[in-house]
């Protein structure tokens, strides 16, 4: 009862809109000050907190995290993702519908490093909706185009969020199955996760691809081609291309290939990805000591943010566990009707809910950890739950009228965007994001076949 | 005053400090992976200060992440609140969640690092750094810095709550 109390006090004090972090530690400790004066909860248990932190601290798989902010940082602060932008949109030509194509595609490529939907949300925005309502293409069409591709990046790897997602998964996936008494452990890796999400996530592309290719044909006036002379041809073309597409395709190909092939581990791949993005945004000559800094910095700060969650996280389930939390929902969860299936939908529409107020690194620290073990004690692969959260979050935060994206992009969107026109742009979107959630939960092979024949 | 300003900036420096880890990480972490990939060495120890870096970055940097409001919120509200009210939320906020938790890892940890110290604690893989002790320090300082560094939010909050009150009232 008073675990449940817990979850319902932090929420709505996280409402209240004090950092994450903190609120989720602060209300914490204060019901295990109460818990411990009236004798509810054993304060010793709390004594363990010191060597949970000591693990954040020196959890190996974790070290991925500053590295990729890093890459996707540099790149972003090399103007590497408009180039690309502008490359595609010349290759793409005076195809109908190329832009968007175009940006789906350097959604799916850069966007999210960073994992935090507002903030690549509003880059996407920014880079991507002045020239789309330049070129004639309709408001929704284009917002809908650029909410929906600026969260994709989030679950094609590599992005942080599957690298803390596979990371929660694998201690969850241990805890499962101690619990029933399995002791030659199998384990499941952030490459496992990586490799898994990549099936699932081309679909995704080319879905999106073929609704705007399709939408294109139909309703030409939604997304005119650009007029012929503003077309580059020939060796200009070519030039845009090797300068704009070229480098960040390769970097992203070398990172994702050796992690695939089993060269590196997604640690290893990320210093690889850090240093070539700096390698490139030397070669452009935008690397003095200033640009450095800043760049540092700003991985810093993400970096910091990313873990003062994990730490805040901690301490919370620490005290809902103490207090029994872990086994009500448990109990809840297998309780349910229809088995493992009844408990998958149960859990998918929470966070569904819950992705209208947390982004998915908060969710991932908070709800994984509990209802992970859970899941995968029901017999459900880990990959594939990593997969069909991922997914499932990413289309919360695109569904209207809470979803993260869209108050984003409404912020840095010109006023005559109206909001109904986001609203009907992101609709498609949704529906193609709802279809491959069937398809994964009718062909798990989706996600897990994958992993099974790279390893 | 002067004390906690002189602090504040003592967390600055240790934040650029760790922007230039996160760039060390990256170019020690490739030449781990060239070394090993390509001349079949590897190296517990350059793995281990990595993760000594990594550690450094994420408690050492979240002090001055907080005072340029790094930290993320939910702000479906917040961000439509007038500036009185979010004052006064981070006033609440810094009193009542941040130094409580702070406080409480401080003193919990104390024992534990102590404990560190009293060994002096190495790594436990063979090859690995003797450090351990002092990257459980860390802690401490970590607690230590978001201490002084939420006393000073608090303050502003408060400053900030008082200059709006004054106008709208």
């Amino acid at each position: 009862m008073m675990a449940i109390a817990m979850f319902i006090a932090v929420c709505v004090v996280l409402l209240l809109g004090y950092p994450v972090a903190l609120t989720l530690a602060g209300v914490a400790l204060w019901f295990a000050l109460f818990g411990t004066t009236l004798g509810l909860i054993d304060a010793s248990e709390l004594l363990a907190f010191p060597s949970r932190l000591f693990g954040i601290m020196s959890n190996q798989t974790l070290v991925a995290v500053p590295l990729f902010v890093l890459m996707g940082v540099v790149l972003e602060k090399a103007k590497l993702a408009e180039d690309l932008l502008d490359a595609m949109a010349a290759l793409a030509g005076r195809l109908r519908g190329g832009l968007g194509v175009s940006v789906v595609l350097v959604g799916a490529l850069l966007a999210a490093s960073t994992g935090i939907v507002g903030a690549t949300v509003v880059t996407m925005g920014l880079l991507s909706l002045p020239t789309m309502l330049k070129r004639g293409y309709s408001p929704a069409v284009a917002s809908g185009t650029i909410a929906a591709a600026g969260t994709l990046g989030q679950i094609i790897p590599p992005s942080i969020v599957l690298v803390l997602l596979g990371d929660v998964l694998s201690s969850a996936y241990q805890q499962a199955q101690l619990a029933q008494g399995i002791f030659s452990l199998q384990t499941v890796s952030v490459g496992d996760l990586f490799v898994g999400a990549l099936i699932p996530g081309v679909v995704l592309v080319s879905a999106y691809i073929v609704y705007i290719m399709v939408l294109a044909a139909l309703k030409p006036e939604t997304m005119p081609a650009p007029p012929a002379d503003e077309c580059p041809r020939g060796s200009e073309l070519w030039l845009q291309l090797a300068r704009g597409m070229a480098p960040p395709l390769m970097l992203i190909v070398a990172v994702l290939g050796s992690i695939m092939l089993g060269y590196a581990t997604p640690t290893e791949a990320a210093a690889v990805g850090a240093c070539g993005a700096l390698l490139l945004a030397a070669l452009r000559g935008q690397l003095n000591r200033a640009a450095l800094q800043s760049a540092g910095e700003q991985c810093a700060k993400i970096t910091s943010m990313v873990f003062l969650i994990f730490i805040g996280a901690s301490l919370f389930s620490m005290v809902f566990n103490a207090y029994g939390g872990d086994e009500h929902v448990h109990d809840m969860l297998t309780a349910l009707p229809g088995g493992a299936f009844g408990a998958m939908i149960c859990v998918m529409v929470l966070m569904f809910l819950l992705g209208f107020i947390l982004d998915f690194i908060e969710i991932t620290f908070v709800v994984v950890p509990i209802v992970g073990p859970v899941l995968l004690q029901l017999g459900l692969d880990p990959v594939w739950l990593g997969v069909m959260m991922a997914i499932n979050l990413q289309t919360s935060f695109l569904t209207p009228p809470f979803g993260f994206a869209l108050f984003y992009l409404r912020g840095v969107a010109p006023p005559e965007l109206t909001t109904p026109q986001l609203y009907r742009g992101v609709v498609p979107f949704i529906a193609i994001q709802v279809g491959m959630l069937i398809l994964l939960a009718l062909w798990p092979a989706l996600a897990t076949w994958l992993p099974s024949v790279v390893y | 005053m002067a004390l906690l300003h002189g602090l504040e900036r003592v967390n600055r420096l240790l934040f650029v400090l760790a922007a230039w880890a996160c760039l060390i990480m990256a170019v020690l972490g490739f030449a781990i992976v060239i070394a090993r990939y390509g001349f079949s060495v590897g190296s517990i120890a350059a793995q281990e200060l990595v993760m000594y870096l990594h550690a450094f970055v994420l408690l050492c940097a979240a002090a001055t992440t907080l005072a340029c409001d790094g930290h993320v919120r939910v702000d479906i509200f917040y961000s439509r609140w007038p500036s009185q009210r979010r004052a006064l939320v981070n006033l609440a906020g810094s009193l009542l969640l941040l130094m409580p938790v702070m406080l409480f890892i401080l003193v919990i940890s104390w024992e534990y690092v102590a404990q560190a110290w009293a060994r002096h604690e190495t790594s436990a893989e063979a090859g690995g750094l003797a450090w351990v002790y002092l990257l459980k320090s860390l802690i401490l300082l970590f607690a230590v810095q978001m201490l002084l560094q939420g006393v000073l939010q608090a303050m502003r909050a408060w400053t900030e709550w008082r200059l709006q009150s004054e106008q709208g009232g």
